[in-house]
């Protein structure tokens, strides 16, 4: 969830011995407490590592080789070298599920983003603040199955959308047809995210001394001047953080699309797919021999995906923290 | 890391006092009736679902603003019987409760080892366990799932337990790394000066100190596979051993042959979201705090 704070740590371990008390002793010699718990390290951290190896990290690491071959699942594999991945981008069903994780990602992010500022603004000095975000909050945890059934259909003929826009006069409108779809999928997200981001801005604003905004009003500052020159530069970082973490949950969106549109109880329509279900769609729900080789291939797409725009992010981000 | 003033004690602000902070603004004026109107979607959409699970599907449609005529608690028996959410969510508990279990007991270990006990490998097996973060379930999918067939546990709850707490090692270690390195380390020399080995020291000083963090990770550990589909879609192949994600979609698909059963659909919905909606009244405020405060800090 925090991964760029981890790397932070991770980096600080050479340089900073952990074992300093708060007098400044320095513990630099083995003490005999530090030698006998030095046993233990192994000992403790062999199970999570093994299982993590075993199930998780190895298993990722062999979908890169994977994606080097053809293969049905069994039986022997073939070395293609790059011929997944050219197919791939030939394949104008995963261009355009490419093109759909990218929506994901900039179209609802943008949103998402827009409205949490927006939120964070008002909620800063409202009157209730804590509830307001409370349920704002609550749907980043109900399960996505869940959520996706509400908003099918809140959205579907003679819903409540419907009803509501045919109460106030507005043309019924078919939400769930072919060139809504996805639209309405991406309003879903930015739905159930915004809560999410708001509450993590909020608690980088709770840290900005009130002074300064105070300043701002003597200054004669509107609310847009006191957000250019002091929110923002003042939350940067955490900005920078919460991109990071919506490019890596963006890129995972599964179940929303796959229970939102795929109400029949098979695949969706590929019109609505991002590569996280075509890579589900290649592997386990082709019909016919499921194509493990371009599965993986795509898999490794949307990692690479995220890679490349977690480094960058933090590239842009860039810039010294703002002492005060 | 981030925005922490020095001299400053951390934590939330109250808000300024005084004439100026409360003096009303265009901003204002728009923003915080929107707030309160995104808010109210929020709630009327929940209460607006539990009372749609108690009606007939007709009133859902006839009269789908209003509160049913008589509560129509035979949604919930169907669901529960017909829609296979009994099973269901016998094997959902199993398998969230099981998952939870065994990531605390992996991780809490390692972790405390990571943040304590200073190796050279420490740094790049920290990383190691943060790259997870950012894998997709898809890129572990496809030989996880060739792995598992081997070893007999595709279709399996405890198959399915394992593929959970794989991936929930990443942030569970992370976490806790970063938590016990909070913590301080005077009580552990104090147990170690006083005769006690460094593994009774983790379990009866350190787990102690730790609890506030472990529950955290429990809990969200909880809410995270209480509803999970991706994992559960490829592993779990029998409705004898679905989980509620996967007998929400059964239901949905089974509307298709029997004809629309909304009542039922919304009795098995509240089925799911229930628990999580208590576990939030009750726990909410560690819950925000568990999943967005590492960001700030």
């Amino acid at each position: 969830m925090t991964a760029t704070d981890t790397l932070h740590r991770a980096g600080a371990h050479e340089d900073t011995p952990r074992r300093r008390t708060a007098t400044g002793r320095r513990v630099s010699r083995p003490s005999p407490l530090a030698a006998r718990r030095r046993k233990l390290f192994w000992p403790m951290l062999l199970p999570a590592v093994l299982v993590y190896v075993v199930f998780f990290a190895g298993p990722s690491l062999f979908t890169l080789w994977l994606s080097l071959n053809q293969w049905a699942g069994a039986g022997p594999m073939t070395f293609t070298g790059l011929d997944n991945y050219q197919r791939l981008f030939q394949d104008p069903t995963f261009r355009h599920s490419f093109a759909n994780t990218l929506w994901i990602i900039l179209g609802a992010g943008g949103l998402t983003f827009l409205c949490s500022f927006a939120l964070t603004m008002v909620l800063r000095d409202m009157k209730g603040r804590k509830a307001a975000r409370s349920i704002l909050f609550f749907p980043n945890i109900v399960p996505s199955v869940v959520i996706a059934i509400l908003w099918g259909f809140l959205f579907q003929h003679d819903g409540l959308v419907d009803s509501l826009a045919r109460a106030a006069g507005l043309p019924s409108v078919n939400w769930l047809g072919q060139e809504n779809l996805f639209k309405v999928i991406l309003i879903g997200l930015v739905w159930t995210s915004t809560g999410f981001y708001t509450t993590i801005l909020m608690a980088a604003v709770d840290q900005i001394p009130p002074e300064l905004y105070e300043d701002c009003e003597l200054a004669g500052a509107n609310a847009l001047q006191k957000f250019r020159h002091v929110t923002l530069p003042l939350m940067w970082e955490v900005v920078g953080v919460c991109a990071v973490l919506w490019t890596i949950s963006a890129v995972k969106v599964f179940e929303f699309v796959y229970a939102f549109a795929g109400a029949a109880g098979q695949m969706p329509d590929t019109g609505v797919w991002n590569t996280a279900l075509y890579t589900y769609g290649e592997a386990f729900a082709s019909g016919g021999v499921p194509r493990y080789g371009s599965a993986a291939a795509s898999a490794v797409v949307m990692l690479a995906l995220v890679g490349v725009l977690v480094v960058l992010i933090r590239r842009f981000m860039r810039r010294d923290a703002v002492q005060y | 890391m981030a925005v922490v003033s020095p001299g400053r004690p951390p934590g939330p602000l109250t808000r300024p006092p005084g004439p100026l902070a409360r003096r009303l603004t265009a901003a204002r004026i728009v923003g915080v009736p929107l707030v309160w109107l995104f808010a109210a979607f929020n709630v009327f959409t929940g209460v607006w679902l539990l009372l749609s699970s108690l009606k007939s599907g007709d009133e859902i449609f006839s009269s789908p603003w209003r509160l049913p005529t008589t509560p129509n608690w035979g949604n919930y028996a169907r669901a529960w019987t017909d829609g296979l959410f009994g099973q269901a969510a016998v094997n959902t508990v199993v398998v969230v409760g099981g998952t939870a279990l065994a990531t605390l007991l992996l991780a809490a270990p390692a972790a405390y080892v990571l943040s304590r006990i200073t190796t050279r490998f420490n740094s790049s097996l920290t990383l190691f366990f943060a790259l997870g973060l950012g894998i997709p379930a898809q890129v572990v999918m496809l030989p996880l799932f060739v792995v598992m067939n081997q070893l007999r546990l595709v279709n399996s709850l405890f198959g399915l337990i394992i593929v959970y707490v794989a991936t929930s090692l990443p942030f569970a270690v992370f976490f806790l790394t970063g938590f016990f390195a909070t913590l301080p380390v005077e009580l552990e020399e104090a147990a170690a000066l006083d005769g006690a080995t460094p593994l009774r020291t983790f379990w009866q000083i350190m787990l102690p100190m730790a609890r506030g963090g472990l529950v955290t990770v429990l809990i969200l550990n909880i809410i995270q596979h209480w509803g999970e589909t991706v994992f559960a879609l490829v592993f779990i192949q029998t409705t004898d051993h679905q989980t509620l994600s996967l007998a929400l979609l059964g239901f949905l698909q089974q509307m298709q042959y029997n004809g629309a059963d909304w009542g039922g659909l919304f009795a098995g919905v509240a089925l799911v979201i229930l628990p999580v909606l208590a576990c939030y009244v009750w726990l909410g405020r560690r819950i925000i705090e568990g999943m967005t405060v590492g960001s700030v800090k």
